[in-house]
């Protein structure tokens, strides 16, 4: 075990994580050059094309140091968005250090600290790396000096770096042999192991990544799993080198594989603990949530005959994703689709991406929105993830809506931008509390529904991406709600209603209602556009009638050429979706994540 | 025995005005080269095709035809005649320009054949024809019409454009009352249209050139309407309007979905269901046909029966209409909406056909997307 070194990489954004992590692969032999394609961890598409990591992944190296003995480091790579704030919080308590990359020309960024901070609660070594000194907007002095501040750590301590010119490798190396604590644990106790990922793969089933605390696991062990009590066979364990590679047993401190004959991703789940079914251990490791959604959103197929094929692709795509959950809705707009939770907007975007990417999955979604309490003047509850299950306001005693409490973290100059920005956002605040004579934590309670939408890209931009933003649950809470509708030639579109703070509703009725004018384009007839509030209209537009669509010439070598634009004009109408007299653009249904306040 | 037109694009113009996008090439030197070919290509598909229709029509396009020598023209007119189906009192138009043409060769056009002329005169405002770079100014324009009536021609049509840049209501209505005290029978008048490729385009991408938006556009069309049916035209397509009985027999097989064949670089043909077009390069045209042995075609398509159905759907409402029996399982299908346009005053039955109004010329392809859709 004191051969052992476990531990991840973090990093802000572009960074350079990925770079160090195929020159650590390079250098210690677990992969050739000629192998390596780029950035090894990050092998899904959208993870390369988004620069970030979605899901992490392990892998393990033998290095040689200097001290002539040979170590088994294992690389765990952890996702870098608040949305998994979670799964990152797992990966990291599979580790006992951690690499802080820090782009020399850059410097310390929202990510850097809140990933830091992470690292940090969960007792990890941190080494800090500066990053990209070749480069020629470097200033390895300035940022050093904020590496220092942040971590309160020796100049020296900092270890300059070029993951692309190949500088500072073997460096970093030794600072993972020298200053991560090997892992603790006892080989000899019941088995402890963490699941701090899993994946499935369409041949084996689920495949979890364990991190080995006590005990060890062997090949055709029988095992439990804490968070639903299941027996299962280890049919395979192994390590995780640039491929799978069995092994008989896995012991304590190490990190590896398990293929258990589970199906899914489901069984699984990211935290749980694995122990023997026979003198297993009592305890689980300390840690394990589940993971419940926050945001709900509808999605619908673009053409309606499709979904059954969105149902397939779902389904499929769940095996891969525990967090997503999916139920069938029908909209009077939209036709047949899926009511589906996810974590975050980020969650929600890439769920979206991937069945259109993997799945050829071409989907309409609708506004998203968090999970209401309704208690109705009946005394019943009921709970409402869809804005247009939203009883009647005569009905409605009262509505509670989730809370979280955020910590902003950000330089004092934005302080000021900051607080306005919170304001804005129904925040309230309540502590300040002063990290070094620069920078500031704040705390603030939020309504969920106010921070799921753009405060996260508006905190950033008033901040310079200086600000970092965590946040987690902290309960319901009582707020003057209301729905608001939006109705087109007098029909309601269900799948336009949104839940809003009722001193919000005058205000968003005229945007969404002046945006929707916008985007919905002239037609046969006249459109107008409403927004109620119950039967009261706070807010209206008008798409005025279509006056001139007709090409004014249409001879024998015209007609051809005429009849392929109106083909395609029939596809665009085609995309459309009718409600009443009207056809509505796709893009209506998220109008109101384009509108600026 | 079913009709059918002939259409020979003459390619050549004395320079290429800002707006046009059809084929033309301002060298003169394979005139001769041309009408050899074209007699080739003539000759070609007479053999196949020639004794299969009643030809009815002979349409000279361009290019600018009226820049040809009459003799080419009587040539092909002659050759025509003699080894295709061609009626005895055929519609034979030739497109002229103003400034082409004077007096005694507008006799000779008439003496080779032409019986109808169509007059490129765009505009009758100086300020409009040189932004359009025509060659020709009002009083050109106007003398030509009268010469075109003293040489002999009875059926005499005029193009005029409208939403020209810097174009106001009370401008383009002067143009129409010029028109409209002219001894034609028959005037097309076109909403402006910006084809890619033409310079008229780019000047408009460049921000040289800024054009009226939509609303503007439909105001003058609804001038344009008015004024002549309150003059006793008839409005017998979206920019046709003719005294009864002078229609465009041409043209009206293009909307009927009738059969034609089109002769010269270019032009397209639509035949036994198939439509076919020919390489649109002069000098490709050439060659392919003293290689091919008359033949010269780029490209072709069969129609499915829902194309078919589509081209007719768009090509009827735009002139006589639709005919209910040739389309009853849409009619059924599409009933609301149509019951709508007919309440809304967009569309007005007339016997057996369903025909545009006034107020749904200017909707014309919208209406027919929601019908094709």
């Amino acid at each position: 075990m004191n051969k052992i070194r476990n531990f991840c990489i973090i990093a802000h954004i572009d960074h350079g994580k990925s770079t160090l992590a195929d020159r650590l692969l390079e250098r210690t032999g677990t992969i050739t050059q000629r192998e390596a394609k780029d950035q090894i961890l990050d092998n899904m598409d959208l993870e390369r094309e988004r620069g970030i990591t979605i899901k992490s992944h392990a892998i393990q190296m033998e290095y040689k140091a200097k001290d002539g003995e040979i170590y088994t480091l294992n690389l765990i790579d952890t996702p870098g968005h608040v949305d998994f704030t979670y799964e990152v919080s797992r990966s990291l308590a599979a580790c006992e250090g951690a690499v802080l990359v820090v782009d020399a020309s850059q410097g310390v960024e929202a990510q850097t600290i809140s990933n830091l901070y992470l690292a940090i609660d969960a007792g990890l070594e941190i080494i800090p790396v500066l990053n990209k000194i070749d480069l020629p907007g470097a200033e390895p002095e300035r940022i050093k000096a904020q590496v220092v501040d942040l971590l309160g750590c020796k100049p020296e301590d900092v270890i300059p770096a070029s993951a692309k010119a190949n500088l500072g490798i073997d460096e970093i190396l030794e600072a993972v042999i020298e200053r991560v604590p090997p892992p603790k644990g006892d080989p000899d106790k019941p088995l402890q192991a963490l699941i701090f990922d899993s994946v499935f793969d369409p041949y084996r089933g689920a495949i979890a990544y364990i991190r080995v605390f006590n005990g060890k696991i062997r090949e055709k062990d029988k095992i439990r799993f804490f968070a639903h009590d299941k027996i299962q066979e280890a049919e395979e364990i192994g390590i995780l080198r640039l491929l799978k590679t069995k092994t008989k047993e896995l012991e304590a401190g190490n990190v590896g594989y398990l293929i258990s004959g589970i199906k899914d991703v489901h069984e699984t789940k990211v935290g749980d603990t694995i122990t023997h079914f026979k003198n297993g251990a009592e305890e689980r490791l300390p840690g394990y949530k589940e993971v419940k959604p926050m945001v709900y959103s509808g999605l619908y197929p673009t053409n309606t005959e499709d979904f059954e094929d969105l149902r397939d692709a779902l389904d499929k795509y769940r095996l891969n994703d525990s967090s997503l959950v999916y139920e069938p809705e029908t909209s009077a707009a939209l036709g047949f689709g899926f009511r589906c939770g996810f974590l975050g907007l980020l969650h929600m975007e890439i769920v979206q991406e991937r069945l259109f990417r993997e799945f050829q999955q071409a989907i309409i979604t609708t506004l998203p929105n968090v999970e209401y309490v309704v208690t109705k003047k009946n005394g019943d509850k009921i709970i409402v993830d869809n804005p247009d299950h939203m009883p009647s306001p005569g009905d409605i005693d009262y509505v509670e809506e989730p809370f979280v409490k955020a910590q902003i973290v950000a330089p004092s100059e934005y302080i000021g931008n900051i607080m306005k920005l919170a304001m804005d956002k129904r925040g309230s605040f309540k502590n300040q509390v002063y990290i070094d004579e620069t920078r500031a934590d704040l705390s603030y309670e939020f309504p969920l529904a106010e921070i799921i939408f753009d405060f996260y890209d508006k905190l950033k931009s008033i901040s310079r991406g200086y600000a970092s933003f965590d946040y987690e649950f902290i309960g319901l809470r009582e707020a003057d709600l209301v729905k608001l509708d939006i109705l087109l030639n007098g029909e309601p579109v269900d799948a336009l209603s949104m839940i809003v703070h009722r001193t919000k509703a005058y205000d968003w009725g005229k945007k969404v209602s002046e945006k929707l004018k916008e985007l919905i384009p002239r037609q046969l007839f006249e459109i107008n556009i409403q927004a109620a509030i119950g039967t009261k209209v706070i807010a209206k537009s008008v798409v005025k009638a279509m006056r001139k669509n007709v090409i004014a010439k249409c001879y024998g070598g015209d007609i051809s050429r005429k009849r392929k634009l109106l083909e395609k004009q029939k596809e665009g109408k085609k995309r459309m979706k009718q409600v009443g007299n009207v056809e509505i653009p796709q893009e209506a249904f998220l109008a109101v994540l384009q509108i600026e306040d | 025995m079913n009709e059918a037109g002939i259409y020979i694009h003459i390619p050549f113009c004395d320079h290429k005005c800002i707006y046009c996008d059809f084929y033309s090439i301002i060298k003169f030197d394979s005139v001769k080269a041309f009408f050899s070919s074209i007699k080739e290509e003539i000759m070609h598909y007479s053999e196949k095709f020639g004794n299969e229709r009643e030809y009815k029509t002979i349409f000279f396009g361009g290019g600018t035809p009226s820049l040809s020598e009459p003799s080419d023209l009587a040539d092909l007119i002659n050759l025509i005649k003699q080894n295709f189906n061609l009626v005895p009192d055929a519609e034979i138009t030739m497109e002229t320009n103003p400034g082409t043409v004077d007096l005694s060769k507008l006799c000779n056009f008439k003496e080779a054949g032409i019986n109808r002329v169509s007059i490129g005169i765009q505009s009758f405002d100086e300020a409009d024809l040189k932004f359009l770079t025509r060659i020709h100014d009002k009083n050109g324009a106007i003398h030509t019409v009268f010469n075109a009536v003293e040489a002999g021609f009875e059926n005499i049509s005029i193009d005029l454009i409208f939403n020209l840049p810097g174009q106001t209501p009370e401008k383009w209505g002067r143009n129409l009352e010029i028109a409209g005290t002219l001894p034609v029978n028959h005037i097309s008048a076109y909403s402006l249209i910006l084809e890619r490729g033409t310079i008229l385009n780019k000047m408009v991408l460049n921000g040289e050139v800024k054009i009226q938006d939509e609303d503007f556009d439909a105001g003058l069309y609804e001038q344009t309407m008015q004024f002549f049916r309150n003059r006793g035209f008839k409005q017998y397509e979206v920019s046709n309007y003719c005294m009864p009985g002078y229609e465009c027999k041409h043209n009206q097989i293009y909307w009927d979905c009738k059969e034609y064949l089109g002769f010269g670089p270019s032009a397209h043909s639509f035949y036994n269901g198939k439509r076919w077009w020919n390489i649109s390069s002069l000098s490709g045209y050439l060659r392919a046909i003293q290689k091919n042995g008359g033949i010269a075609i780029a490209g072709e398509e069969v129609l499915t029966d829902e194309q078919f159905k589509e081209e007719y759907i768009m090509l009827a409402l735009r002139s006589r209409g639709i005919e209910r029996s040739k389309i009853e399982g849409l009619i059924d299908e599409k009933q609301a909406l149509i019951d709508r346009l007919f309440n809304s005053g967009h569309l007005t039955p007339e016997g057996e056909f369903i025909k545009l109004t006034e107020k749904g010329f200017p909707v014309c392809d919208e209406i027919v997307t929601e019908l094709i859709s």
